[in-house]
């Protein structure tokens, strides 16, 4: 056996014994806790956590409000980056923004989630600069835009994480993928900037990113500390949620949390399971 | 009357003179090979006639009028690049039809119309396939087929053969001589191959110096040393002696 062949066994090993074991024993440890079988208060199988679990309209509160939370940060996010990365693609590639764009992914989400609350809260920044300038009077006026109905601080603050990612990605793949050539063929077929825009670069940057995005939109959908920080009691983010079951006085509750975990678990691995069904479909099309 | 006519054409790019005074006029239906060592400036004349690189002096008159102000869009000349370039979220059909739906015209021309090229270019069994499906030869008709549909003023080809094996490439030399003749076609054609200037071209043109020299008739290309075409007939001929 060559030496290429042990490096291939010995990484395989790694990514089954680092990732997926520990993934897999977490999981199946949640499974049985959650049907009873595991757990000091535990009596045996039951499917009574499970039909708890399934029937609180909060967890489908939760979940949708997650699901919104994504699908919203992500939409102004990409739109964000793409203007970004297609109109300042030169600016991007050297100089002084080149090396600033990578800035705002050295902060964690917790301390971005804390900028958002000095910036957004009704005692922030903008709420004294408001006062100032004669917008309102007192602080109380200025808008809730942290722990509110809406979850405008969690957005804020994803958008501020995902943004930069999103910009680098797309002035790479502008780059790699010699989309200026296609630009420029678009042009000479007759097409307007804006019909290049929206029929040559925006679909070909996104066809490219199709995956970064699926998987950036669970990471937003299972986000904890910024919505902890910047969210309200009702509705939760998902990871809250089951966090808060998890972590509450009542013992019994545990179950439901492992319930919940593993719900959303299925809920994710079947959606990229489809996903993915669908993409390979695509591309032997 | 001259159907494209280039007068005076200058470029710089810092600093550097890329194209000096160029000026060369072509008929209608006619095809003009342009032979040129890499960096001497082919790539950037067809550039500034399409539009997408603005020329430091001179002007590009089709068909009587100036055309140096008027953007890429509105210029229907199409520049062809030496790769394919499909658009890779479309199937062949779509890219095909690219400039067709941008004129709005009616599906079912634009599908008549796509189907006729598909045929023309030896590709219908391929409608639905993607460009990562397709071969180089297979794309390089496709991006054939994408440019003559829309039936350009001037087609701008810039070595688009240049990646292809041999075979592919006689292939594609008689397909495109089939398509101008068929379609009428002015097209410029740079490429580096003698043979190939001599087999597309009806005019003959090579870019030394900055400066392009425009050869009379194909004898006068062949006579003058400096084209490499003596020595190279000198080989072949040494060769099948031998």
């Amino acid at each position: 056996m060559n030496t290429g062949k042990y490096i291939a066994i010995i990484s395989k090993s790694i990514f089954v014994v680092f990732t997926l074991i520990p993934v897999a024993l977490g999981f199946g440890y949640a499974f049985l806790y959650s049907f009873g079988i595991l757990g000091i208060l535990n009596d045996g199988f039951t499917l009574a956590h499970w039909k708890k679990v399934l029937f609180t309209p909060t967890l489908w509160e939760s979940l949708g409000f997650s699901f919104y939370i994504a699908l919203i940060s992500l939409t102004i996010a990409i739109v964000f980056a793409l203007i970004i990365a297609i109109y300042l693609k030169q600016k991007l590639q050297k100089g002084f923004l080149s090396i600033a764009i990578y800035l705002p992914l050295v902060f964690p989400a917790l301390v971005m989630a804390f900028f958002s609350f000095l910036l957004l809260s009704k005692s922030g920044w903008l709420s004294r600069v408001s006062i100032r300038l004669g917008f309102i009077n007192e602080l109380e006026q200025f808008p809730n835009w942290i722990n509110d109905n809406y979850g405008i601080g969690i957005i804020f603050t994803s958008i501020l994480l995902i943004t930069p990612f999103f910009i680098i990605l797309y002035t790479n793949l502008y780059h790699h993928e010699k989309l200026d050539n296609y630009k420029e063929l678009s042009q000479s077929l007759g097409a307007s900037p804006i019909n290049t825009l929206r029929k040559v670069l925006i679909p070909i940057l996104l066809r490219k990113s199709i995956f970064t995005i699926v998987l950036f939109f669970i990471f937003v959908m299972s986000s904890y500390e910024v919505p902890l920080l910047l969210g309200k009691q009702h509705p939760q983010m998902i990871s809250v949620f089951t966090v808060d079951k998890l972590q509450r006085f009542n013992l019994l509750d545990i179950p439901q949390a492992y319930a919940i975990s593993c719900l959303y678990g299925l809920l994710v691995l079947g959606t990229m399971a489809l996903f993915l069904v669908k993409h390979s479909k695509i591309k032997l099309k | 009357m001259s159907y494209l006519k280039i007068q005076h054409i200058s470029k710089t790019f810092k600093n550097e003179p890329v194209l000096n005074d160029i000026s060369f006029s072509l008929e209608k239906s006619k095809v003009l090979s342009i032979l040129g060592k890499s960096g001497s400036g082919k790539t950037t004349l067809l550039k500034i006639i399409a539009g997408l690189i603005k020329e430091d002096t001179g002007k590009v008159i089709l068909e009587g009028k100036s055309i140096s102000k008027m953007p890429p869009n509105h210029r229907n000349i199409v520049y062809l690049y030496q790769e394919p370039l499909l658009f890779p979220h479309l199937n062949v059909f779509e890219n095909i039809a690219f400039g067709l739906r941008l004129k709005n015209l009616p599906k079912m021309i634009i599908n008549e119309q796509v189907t006729t090229m598909l045929s023309n270019i030896n590709m219908e069994a391929h409608a639905n396939k993607m460009p990562g499906e397709l071969s180089g030869g297979q794309k390089q008709r496709v991006a054939f087929g994408r440019a003559i549909i829309i039936e350009p003023k001037v087609l701008l080809l810039d070595e688009p053969f240049g990646a292809l094996d041999s075979e592919t490439r006689d292939q594609m030399q008689i397909l495109f001589k089939d398509l101008q003749q068929k379609k009428a076609i002015t097209a410029l054609f740079i490429t580096h191959d003698l043979k190939e200037s001599l087999i597309m071209g009806d005019q003959l043109g090579v870019i030394t110096e900055k400066k392009l020299t425009l050869y009379a008739s194909k004898q006068d290309f062949i006579d003058d040393e400096s084209t490499g075409s003596k020595k190279e007939m000198d080989f072949w001929e040494k060769i099948y002696k031998s």
